[in-house]
């Protein structure tokens, strides 16, 4: 069309007079064609019966804890958790020593950023005054040490004692990614320390029997007992899948984001013994990377915190 | 007409069930990717809309937005994260 007198933002003309249409095009070509020439030259080895991919995901013992029949083992869940939990405090403390009035640090700007999110945006959005003012520091914790949790899942360690290399006679555990927060028990206890929360601030704020009336939506004064118990009932069973749903949305999130990339990074290939889908996957790889480092790992500390507070502001007040 | 004499693959238990949960995981992961496509392009479209009618409001939009994008976008991981269960951990 307009191919030879296209001109660059700057003003000076192309030097190829290719329209950007026609360069994705071949771009995608030449993208096609080498996976196509790999499956041609290493063809397919058939589908790989020895690799699971479910077993990145597996905590193995390292050191086995057995107390009363509670299994206590220390694995690649509780290192994790250590790691988040040790990058928030030192983070923080390490910050709030080197405080200075004008911020001289980049560090120090983004943790102010950071602060700022959790102070006004997180908590001044749900809550306000005297609650607020109670509640802030754990809805800030939350808010941090998921985001430390969910980025630590993105750094690949040596933890995967399953398969080992060597490294100047050293035998080496190979890197693999995993997080505190794609093991469901993890957010679990999350969600339950916030449910429990929510509903002693609920009934310390308003007393024991209120807090329950406060359950029932506003304007059902003139409806009969039995219609009130059904939509008490619908209630108590929406205050139960919020269990569910804030447990299982930070999990799944970061579980499947961790999926994708090891399947987009290599795994599917090696399943399905094409090499040459590697080739076509790893750009992809790159993509959810970019997008699970960039958007998720923050989306979901932020959202879970968010909803935490909501759900403390929802049980204190007076209007349900 | 001679049914077997037409080459169909032996029909074992592990085939099919090796099928159904080829088929799980597609079709749940697929269609539950359809509905939180529509859910997220809906409330982007509904923010732009509502910032090109009252610009000074986007600021407060911002953080809603985001909640509902994550809200929304979570129903396309669950769908995927149960199919992967169903497809490798059944």
């Amino acid at each position: 069309m307009e191919s030879a007198t296209v001109t660059a933002p700057g003003g000076a003309p192309k030097r190829d007079g290719m329209s950007t249409k026609a360069k994705v095009f071949i771009g995608l070509g030449i993208y096609l064609a080498v996976a196509i020439l790999l499956l041609l030259i290493f063809g397919n080895a058939g589908k790989n019966e020895e690799f699971k991919p479910q077993n990145e995901f597996k905590l193995e013992p390292w050191v086995s804890i057995h107390l009363a029949g509670i299994d206590l083992s220390i694995n690649k869940a509780v290192l994790y958790l250590v790691l988040a939990s040790l990058a928030t405090i030192g983070t923080m403390v390490w910050i709030a020593r080197r405080m200075q009035q004008k911020p001289n640090s980049r560090v120090q700007t983004a943790v102010e950023v950071a602060y700022d999110l959790t102070k006004n945006t997180i908590t001044g959005g749900s809550l306000s005054g005297e609650l607020a003012r109670k509640w802030f520091p754990f809805i800030g914790a939350l808010f941090f040490w998921i985001w430390f949790s969910n980025m630590l899942g993105f750094l690949p360690l040596p933890t995967n004692t399953e398969h080992h290399f060597t490294l100047f006679g050293l035998e080496i555990p190979s890197f693999a990614i995993y997080a505190a927060t794609a093991n469901i028990a993890i957010p679990l206890v999350l969600t339950l320390v916030v449910w429990l929360s929510y509903h002693v601030e609920g009934i310390r704020a308003k007393g024991f029997v209120p807090y329950f009336k406060s359950w029932l939506p506003p304007g059902l004064e003139e409806m009969s007992p039995v219609g009130k118990g059904a939509i008490f009932i619908i209630e108590v069973i929406s205050h139960f899948v919020r269990l569910i749903s804030l447990s299982v949305r930070l999990f799944a999130n970061i579980l499947a984001g961790h999926l994708l990339l090891l399947f987009m990074g290599g795994g599917l290939a090696v399943l399905l013994g094409i090499a040459a889908l590697g080739a076509l996957t790893f750009p992809l790889a790159f993509a959810f990377f970019i997008f699970e480092v960039g958007l998720v790992a923050t989306l979901q500390a932020f959202i879970f915190s968010t909803l935490s507070a909501i759900y403390i502001g929802g049980a204190t007040s007076a209007t349900h | 007409m001679d049914l077997t004499a037409l080459p169909l693959a032996e029909v074992t238990d592990e085939g099919v069930k090796g099928a159904g949960k080829a088929i799980a995981l597609g079709v749940g992961a697929g269609l539950g990717s359809i509905g939180a496509g529509i859910g997220v392009g809906f409330i982007f479209g509904k923010e732009i809309e509502s910032v090109a009618r009252q610009p000074e409001m986007k600021s407060d939009l911002e953080s809603i937005r985001w909640l509902g994008f994550a809200l929304t976008e979570a129903v396309a991981f669950y769908t995927f994260i149960f199919g992967l269960i169903a497809f490798f951990l059944s």
